[in-house]
């Protein structure tokens, strides 16, 4: 290792700070939104994926993604970060059914991406992940769904709902006024569309948002026919 | 069979020559008070063929003893064609028809005879004896022979042979007394029965049994025959 | 001479109604030499879960030492009881690691779900291959034996006590027949809530 000058990024200032991590964070800040609302039977993800040109062709990005076959995720921040992050955890969910011949509890999952991202605060010759992600889930043994934010600390949170980028001060205040604990999924999604509605510039349609639900059926993505129909019952 | 072995150097080529082969087959046999009980199933096997469905591996020898011979088929023919030899010869020296012990006697004997090149077969002999009593012996391939109660032989006799301890030889449920009778105390139907639940056990489990169970039933009055179906996979 | 039969031993499970037995005799020996007389095979590792390891004895301590090693690692970490069927793929994967210079046994995985409490039997061989049962699993230098035992004693839905009777029997009449196991036997008969575990005294000879 002392040849190859493996010194960290990530160093203490003075106060106690890990100033890196704090710019990950004004990095992820500065994302495009992102919402996880969890209901009784089910979970939702929705974000935002306007483009910076109109002659970007949407359909070719994908943002919230399928982990296992019942978790999906997606992220407010740096879209390459999140594609490596993507990668890992799909790959530690494949390993924990070829050890255990069972799916992976979401909360583990959560963990193990959440110890990546911890490596990467800590590691030489790296920096920290520009991307929080949020993570959805439903538990197989429990019969439950779950949802949790993973920061580029490595530090996770569960959640029944949340806000992430751009706007997500007002986004979580729009949220604990809707929310409630006996929310069903249908109600969610319509949830998560309007707190997204709270800060869009500009016309909402079926190519610049995407949704993703899980429930007991396991986790899929909506199609742009399907987003547009909730979009039209708003 | 022919295994050769080649040498770049000066040495002479060998070839070996393996005489035997293992064409599977179970054989049982349970002697009651005044019946012996004999039965194989009638598979005949080379590696992971099956030769034949219908063979089964006993002989008739005398009016009142069945032998079941398994192991090298090609062994327990020549065996049963040589022993019916020296038994006609027997008859013809002694005027009678030679008795189950003493059939027992000379298939040991013979079976020695070949002490080192042996015939490659695991038998059972059963019958009646002079007093009327059912009695069961049985050999290993060079002729070591004992009279008991009641034998698994062959392919599948590592899956019988607890089993029969347990059934007949009521093993490890209570009693510690040595049984001094060479019969079974159990009717001629609930043996014959629990013979093909023992067969019926070794064809789940053992590739070289199965087909069909032919079961002899031998008392003073002659053997009876009962044929009953395995599974033929 | 195979080295699987070096110290002997063997291990038998079942599957009754709503509970599972797993027994094991307890001689171990170095071939025809009979050295220990208290030698079990069957190992706790769970309240619901047990594991049963015939073949050569280093083996066994020390496959039996690392999957109690990895299995406590998975309970703190997923802090839960694992499931058989988890447990199984645990040993199955351990055992394959080692696919080019195995671990000399064969292992019976036997408990019951912590949740549903449906019972659970699965048997491999010693790289790993695993066969979950139904019925019964057999292990060891008395395989054979109690191949011949159990599939004409066992039978669909036996009640505790019954189960325990019949794997007793099984066993015992099994290693009667083999010089290199027998020597005594244990068994656990594993139910809801509770687990038996009775000594046999068997002829030792």
């Amino acid at each position: 290792m002392s040849e190859r000058y493996g010194f960290s990024l990530t160093t203490f200032s003075p106060s106690g700070k890990l100033v890196q991590i704090e710019y990950a964070l004004n990095a992820v800040a500065a994302g495009a939104p992102s919402v996880g609302i969890k209901a009784t039977n089910g979970v939702v993800l929705a974000t935002e994926k306007k483009q910076k040109s109109t002659l970007n062709d949407d359909r070719s990005i994908s943002k919230i993604e399928p982990i296992t076959s019942n978790v999906g995720m997606v992220y407010s921040g740096m879209g390459p970060d999140y594609r490596l992050l993507v990668k890992y955890a799909r790959k530690l969910g494949q390993q924990y059914i070829q050890m255990y011949d069972d799916s992976i509890p979401t909360v583990q999952l959560v963990r193990r991406v959440a110890d990546v991202m911890q490596e990467y605060t800590q590691s030489g010759g790296v920096r920290p992940f520009g991307v929080s992600l949020l993570i959805a889930g439903w538990d197989v043994d429990e019969n439950v769904p779950y949802l949790y934010q993973c920061d580029p600390s490595g530090a996770y949170f569960a959640w029944k709902a949340t806000a992430i980028g751009k706007n997500h001060i007002n986004g979580k205040t729009f949220l604990e006024k809707r929310y409630s604990e006996k929310l069903e999924l249908e109600d969610a999604i319509h949830t998560a569309i309007l707190t997204l509605k709270e800060s869009f510039e500009g016309q909402m349609n079926e190519e610049n948002i995407e949704i993703g639900v899980c429930n007991k059926d396991g986790f899929r993505k909506l199609t742009p026919s399907e987003v547009k129909d909730y979009l039209a019952t708003i | 069979m022919f295994d050769i072995k080649t040498d770049t150097r000066k040495m002479p080529i060998e070839h070996h020559f393996n005489p035997y082969e293992m064409n599977g087959g179970t054989i049982v046999g349970v002697a009651g008070e005044d019946f012996a009980v004999i039965a194989s199933d009638t598979r005949l096997s080379e590696g992971y063929s099956i030769l034949s469905r219908e063979n089964p591996h006993l002989y008739h020898v005398q009016p009142h003893t069945v032998m079941g011979s398994v192991g090298f088929h090609g062994d327990s023919l020549t065996f049963n064609k040589t022993l019916q030899i020296r038994l006609r010869m027997y008859e013809y020296e002694n005027n009678k028809k030679c008795s189950t012990p003493a059939v027992a006697q000379l298939i040991s004997t013979m079976l020695y005879s070949r002490r080192f090149f042996p015939y490659y077969v695991n038998t059972i002999v059963a019958g009646i004896n002079n007093e009327g009593q059912g009695c069961i012996y049985s050999y290993d391939p060079v002729g070591s022979y004992e009279r008991e109660v009641y034998r698994a032989g062959g392919s599948s006799s590592a899956l019988i042979q607890p089993l029969l301890d347990s059934q007949l030889g009521l093993k490890n449920q209570g009693s510690f007394e040595l049984s001094r009778s060479y019969t079974v105390k159990m009717s001629r139907e609930n043996v014959v029965a629990l013979v093909k639940d023992v067969f019926t056990a070794a064809a789940e489990r053992d590739i070289y049994t199965g087909d069909a169970v032919f079961i002899n039933i031998i008392t003073k009055d002659g053997v009876f025959t009962e044929h009953f179906k395995l599974r033929r996979d | 001479m195979s080295i699987m039969s070096y110290n002997g031993g063997t291990v038998v499970a079942m599957a009754g109604k709503e509970c599972v037995a797993i027994a094991s005799d307890k001689r171990f020996g170095i071939q025809y030499s009979t050295v220990s007389m208290d030698y079990p095979k069957v190992f706790e590792m769970g309240p619901h879960l047990f594991l049963g390891l015939a073949g050569l004895a280093t083996d066994v301590q020390t496959v039996s030492q690392r999957l109690k090693f990895r299995l406590n690692l998975y309970e703190l970490q997923e802090n839960r009881h694992i499931k058989p069927k988890t447990f199984s793929s645990m040993v199955s994967n351990l055992l394959y690691e080692r696919r080019f210079g195995p671990y000399f046994i064969e292992p019976i995985i036997a408990g019951l779900d912590p949740k549903t409490h449906e019972p659970f039997i699965s048997v491999m061989d010693l790289i790993g291959q695993p066969c979950i049962s139904t019925d019964f699993a057999v292990i060891g230098t008395a395989n054979e034996q109690l191949y011949g035992m159990c599939e004409t004693l066992w039978q669909p839905n036996l009640e505790p006590n019954d189960l325990f009777e019949t794997i007793s029997q099984a066993l015992m009449n099994a290693f009667d027949r083999d010089a290199y196991s027998g020597w005594g036997a244990v068994v656990y008969i594993i139910e809801k809530d509770k687990v038996t575990v009775k000594e046999l005294k068997t002829r030792m000879d």
